[in-house]
């Protein structure tokens, strides 16, 4: 039997650890400058000279003592608490911050296990003067010390040689029964002299220090300073930020249209390969209209998530989220907030679910869900391309207000009416909190600079895609499926005899055989299941400005924003099935009661403004739940934003009508 | 005389030389702020809060409220 290596990699935040995990695994996965974004703990596998190890990632850490959740993890891998212990601590330390990275060293080598330390960042040291004698330093602490460039040295290998020799050490650190003191810490009682054990650490590592390392005392200038000076500028910082966010959109508005376009076709020609060669029967219809319109309404949007999730990996790898933070945070208090907060925020524009996970390197309760209950306020990718189809039916695509682009400016209102609830709600939340004074820090690290990892980068974003694919795919192919049973079916004969109706207005109107097609298709979607349940909540969205069909899409929405498109496309029986086809047949409806344009502009901003609110997404509800550990605040908002879309809806409906 | 590290002037050195008990005490010493230990004050976010110190070798944000734990000794060498 071969028995497997179980390696640990323990280290700060930014110390390269990530890197040198995927170096060591082949397996890329994120890396994230600002402390606490990799939530989970990363596995990977490798094998070396026939020795196969299991490797795993934690999360960076500048200590043992922690009570956010995303720490935590650390702590129940390293004690083997609930989990199997590793075999071998494989240390990631920053050269350039090599006292700082020691604490955490010496609190885990209490846990006297084979281990070994990887020492990084040697050029950065250098550039500022600090000479580490890794022979002494491996004296010193008696297990294997070596240098190694994650980014650059290809070479794994001197790594598993290391963990090889590592195998027969076992770091000693100074007993303080840590693992007693973390238990007790862990139940909510503050271990006596906590801060004097840090700083005893602190003296055995300057002991240490000064053993192994010279230093030369200057003042470090460096790149990062003069990016800082205008990324943290007291007003072109705020431009930058601005720009930023702006560039963020564009990016995501104009790149993804033309492979949207292409996803588009390649759907149309497949469907349209599948009516020519398959007989025209129920089974046919159900796999164009039912299960490859709902395969659509899933693979369009992978274009613009992973644009978005790629420009946002972007900015996390580059160091800049974290001065986003920086220069926020002012703010952010005054709303209850955090600077830690714009994150998840800025990732809410992509997908709530994720950008709630991310609220976990919030250290203060209430501001962590404070940020989690505005998060999905912020216009979600899913909502994007309900925009867009509503704006295009409405307005016509040269059309101008004053300066603006109609569309453009109408979609950017959308998610800018978004935010302000938000600021206004976080504000409210705060204004109304009991306790004014809870615990709320900012105690950040503003890392160095780098280039991005493209790959690492690239292979996120498109992590993100296929997660998306699997799970918003699944429901949203099983809702596109039972819609299409639903409005394809009835209760006992009705759609027959809606067919037979149809008959009689068409033969009522002889000349116009044209839509023929069409009415007999309006009778049958009248008559069927999804039909009944439309008419069913009717009278409540009437105000709105909507009639049954909208209604059955707002139903079905409720599963996911997305399926709104798909669900129209379903409707509108459109024969073309992209937002092309759908669009052209909304257009042409007509209302019988005003003789205008069912589906005009206070139809569409209306809807907007309710999709803009609306907390319709049960993954985010579920996500929530686990987060907040109950259903309280899920169905809360759920319910006020509800209202809050209502309300809005009804408003601007009847303002423009 | 004692200072707080919220009070250096940008680009100015001082040396910590306690840190106050506080809520953030823990840690401020974990991130490397002990005694003895040379902090530079770097730059401030609008409105002078929050603030980047350089500890060793890497830049530290915090607020007033968590600086104001940080008692120093301004160096000689830094200018008035």
């Amino acid at each position: 039997m071969i028995s497997k290596t179980r390696v640990a990699l323990i280290g700060n935040p930014n110390c390269g650890k990530s890197t040198l995990f995927n170096r060591l695994s082949g397996l890329s996965q994120k890396t994230s400058n600002l402390p606490g974004t990799t939530v989970e703990a990363f596995y990977g596998a490798a094998q070396y000279n026939q020795i196969q190890y299991d490797l795993v990632d934690l999360p960076g850490i500048y200590s043992l003592y922690t009570e956010s959740e995303d720490e935590k993890l650390v702590v129940t891998h390293v004690a083997g608490i609930g989990e199997k212990q590793p075999d071998i601590f494989l240390f990631v330390l920053d050269a350039s911050n090599l006292r700082r990275n020691l604490l955490l060293f010496s609190q885990v080598s209490e846990f006297e296990k084979p281990a070994a330390c990887i020492l990084t960042m040697q050029d950065t040291a250098k550039r500022r003067g600090i000479q580490v004698n890794i022979e002494a330093l491996e004296m010193e602490l008696g297990i294997p010390c070596i240098w190694f460039n994650p980014r650059e040295d290809k070479d794994a290998s001197p790594v598993f040689k290391a963990i090889e020799r590592a195998k027969n050490t076992h770091s000693l650190g100074n007993p303080t029964q840590i693992e007693d003191r973390l238990k007790l810490f862990w139940s909510g009682t503050k271990p006596n002299g906590l801060n004097q054990e840090t700083l005893g650490r602190y003296i055995e590592i300057e002991k240490l220090l000064s053993r192994t390392t010279t230093k030369a005392t200057e003042n470090w200038k460096g790149l990062t300073l003069k990016f800082d000076k205008w990324a943290t500028h007291p007003v072109w910082g705020y431009f930058i930020l601005g720009f930023i966010m702006l560039v963020l959109f564009q990016g995501v508005f104009s790149i993804a249209a033309k492979p949207m376009e292409w996803i588009e076709n390649l759907f149309q020609w497949i469907n349209q390969g599948i009516s020519n060669s398959l007989p025209n029967n129920h089974f046919t219809d159900f796999l164009t209209n039912g299960l490859m319109s709902g395969l659509e309404g899933v693979v369009v949007f992978v274009p613009q998530i992973f644009i978005l999730f790629f420009l946002i990996g972007i900015l996390e790898d580059s160091g800049y989220m974290v001065r986003a933070s920086f220069i926020t945070d002012r703010i952010m208090r005054k709303l209850g907030l955090n600077g830690r907060s714009i994150i998840p925020m800025v990732g809410g524009f992509a997908c709530a679910i994720p950008s709630i996970m991310a609220t976990r390197s919030i250290k203060s309760k209430s501001e962590r869900l404070a940020t989690m209950l505005i998060v999905p306020l912020m216009s979600c990718s899913a909502r994007l391309p309900v925009y867009v189809l509503l704006v295009s039916i409405a307005i016509p695509f040269s059309t101008f207000w004053g300066p603006f682009h109609a569309q453009t400016f109408v979609i950017t209102a959308a998610y800018m009416s978004g935010i302000f609830i938000a600021i206004i709600l976080a504000f409210l939340l705060n204004f109304f909190k009991k306790d004014k004074n809870k615990y709320s820090e900012f105690i950040l690290e503003l890392p160095t600079y780098q280039k991005p990892r493209w790959q690492t980068v690239t292979h996120q974003a498109w992590l993100k895609c296929t997660s998306f694919l699997e799970e918003a795919g699944k429901i949203i192919v099983i809702i596109s499926m039972v819609l299409w049973w639903l409005s394809s079916f009835g209760p006992s004969r009705a759609i027959e005899t809606a067919e037979i109706k149809a008959q009689q207005i068409i033969a009522q109107n002889p000349g116009n055989t044209n839509n023929a097609e069409e009415i007999k298709a309006n009778c049958k979607l009248e008559a069927s299941y999804a039909g009944h349940l439309g008419k069913f909540i009717e009278p409540v969205i009437k105000p709105l400005g909507y009639d049954w069909k909208t209604g059955i899409a707002l139903i079905s929405s409720f599963a996911a924003r997305e399926v709104f498109v798909g669900t129209m496309a379903t409707l509108f029986q459109s024969s073309e099935d992209n937002t092309q086809g759908i669009r052209d047949k909304m257009q042409s409806e007509i209302n019988p009661e005003t003789g205008k344009h069912k589906y005009g502009l206070p139809y569409a901003l209306s809807l907007i403004v309710f999709y803009a609110f609306a907390l319709q997404c049960m993954s985010t509800m579920a996500v929530m739940k686990r987060e907040t550990g109950s259903w309280k605040w899920p169905f809360t908002i759920f319910f006020l934003y509800g209202l809050i879309a209502y309300i809005g809806a009804w408003a601007v409906f009847n303002i423009f009508s | 005389m004692t200072a707080t590290a919220e009070l250096l002037k940008p680009g100015s050195k001082a040396r910590i030389t306690r840190i106050k008990d506080g809520e953030f005490s823990l840690k401020l010493a974990e991130m490397g702020c002990v005694p003895g230990t040379e902090i530079t004050k770097m730059f401030t976010a609008a409105g002078g809060n929050p603030i980047a110190y350089q500890i060793d070798s890497y830049l530290l944000g915090l607020r007033i409220e968590e600086a104001s734990l940080i008692e120093v000794m301004p160096c000689e060498s830094s200018h008035p």
